[in-house]
């Protein structure tokens, strides 16, 4: 990876033993300390949330949901500087569980997904003027959605986890408790796959024209 | 291999290098290292993915409001002492509570109650037993003793051999030795 592309993908990771210093202290029941850590990590989670489940009011509740247990789970965590992944394998485990109730109560209902791109794109149009034409941001959710949910379950988690979430691959491996090598093959068959898709390549060339 | 211009990474090799450039054989990552063309297609390549990031974290909203943390408990550095004071308290209340149930008077047997009660049930027992003796002697209730003549029964043993013949007797009438010898 060139470096260029290294500084995007880590210039925005707080520094790891700072992480692991709060998280003792957190741990030891310092309040603030944990204040701070929901202040470093809340925009990733709500992030992480809101790519799985399409909308901010769940992935608002998710995210809250991911904090209360993080706080109450907090001493049995054992390796500090694991924080980050720890966080996002409850997230993950959080975000299974709202969709298998998701799955539950699709079947009395008949809402399909055209209409939760369609949510989606109601909540990101009511963003500030600054933000990119409404209608791009509605055709980027679509695409996405469009290419990762045609990937296996696996590949598709891989895939968003590292481009989407940012994960290093060890964190990855943590996360879903996979071996590193196993999260190598499913990212490489998940990004072989994305080279494919021109339509949503074309869409990011489009984006940062 | 990495010297020789007309070699590049093919496909396959350039998306490994993107997952991961140490999982490539060490004269490919040499290659890659040296080729400005390889390296300019993989770097084109991890653009597209780092744009895919950067797009998707501006098009999501952002959180509306901060997570709320539980309620924080009244306890400080002496929060072991507060504890202690909770379990002493419970343990005050609970034998205050032993106490007045105790001392109620419901809830209270004095010896001489004790000997009252055992007198009661001993004469119910006995009058229970003289009537499980006189079932005993006569099951039958006094109304249906007249209708059975159990009440008047005075009679003799000859009225009743009158009434029953014992076997003996009427046995020989059926001796076929003596059969003539009635008869006469």
């Amino acid at each position: 990876m060139p470096k260029m592309a290294q500084k995007e993908y880590h210039a925005r990771k707080p520094d790891t033993s700072d992480i692991a210093a709060l998280v003792e202290q957190a741990r030891e029941g310092n309040r603030a300390a944990f204040e701070r850590l929901v202040g470093m990590f809340q925009g990733d989670i709500f992030r992480m949330a809101y790519y799985r489940t399409h909308s901010s009011m769940d992935a608002e509740d998710l995210t809250q949901e991911v904090f209360m247990q993080a706080f109450k789970s907090l001493p049995r965590l054992k390796a500090a500087e694991r924080f980050r992944g720890w966080l996002f394998k409850i997230a993950l485990n959080r975000v299974r569980d709202f969709n298998r109730r998701g799955r539950f109560r699709a079947l009395f209902s008949t809402l399909d997904d055209t209409d939760k791109v369609d949510q989606s794109y109601e909540e990101t149009r009511d963003r500030p003027a600054e933000a990119l034409d409404s209608l791009m941001v509605k055709d980027f959710w679509k695409q996405i959605r469009l290419f990762t949910d045609k990937l296996p379950r696996m590949e598709k988690e891989v895939f968003v986890l590292r481009f989407m979430d940012h994960l290093s691959i060890k964190e990855i491996s943590q996360v879903l408790r996979k071996n590193e090598s196993t999260v190598k093959t499913h990212l490489y068959r998940s990004i072989k796959k994305f080279k494919k898709g021109h339509s949503i390549r074309r869409l990011l060339q489009e984006g940062t024209a | 291999m990495s010297t020789d211009k007309n070699f590049h990474l093919d496909e396959d090799q350039l998306l490994w290098a993107v997952v991961e450039e140490t999982e490539l054989p060490l004269p490919l990552q040499e290659h890659l290292s040296a080729c400005p063309q390889c390296r300019t297609n993989k770097e084109r390549f991890e653009r597209d993915l780092a744009r895919l990031g950067q797009m998707a974290k501006r098009f999501a909203p952002s959180p509306r409001g901060r997570v709320s943390l539980p309620e924080e408990k009244p306890r400080g550095s002496m929060g072991w002492l507060w504890g202690w004071r909770a379990y002493a308290s419970a343990t005050v209340a609970a034998a205050l509570v032993v106490i007045v149930v105790w001392s109620f008077p419901m809830f209270r047997d004095t010896p001489g109650d004790n000997g009252d009660m055992l007198a009661r049930e001993m004469q119910e027992t006995e009058q229970f037993m003289a009537e499980v003796s006189m079932l005993v002697e006569n099951a039958l209730p006094p109304v249906y003793l007249d209708i059975s003549a159990e009440s008047s029964a005075d009679f003799d043993d000859e009225f009743i051999q009158f009434v029953v013949p014992s076997v003996e007797e009427e046995s020989l009438s059926y001796d076929p030795g003596k059969r003539g010898a009635l008869s006469c």
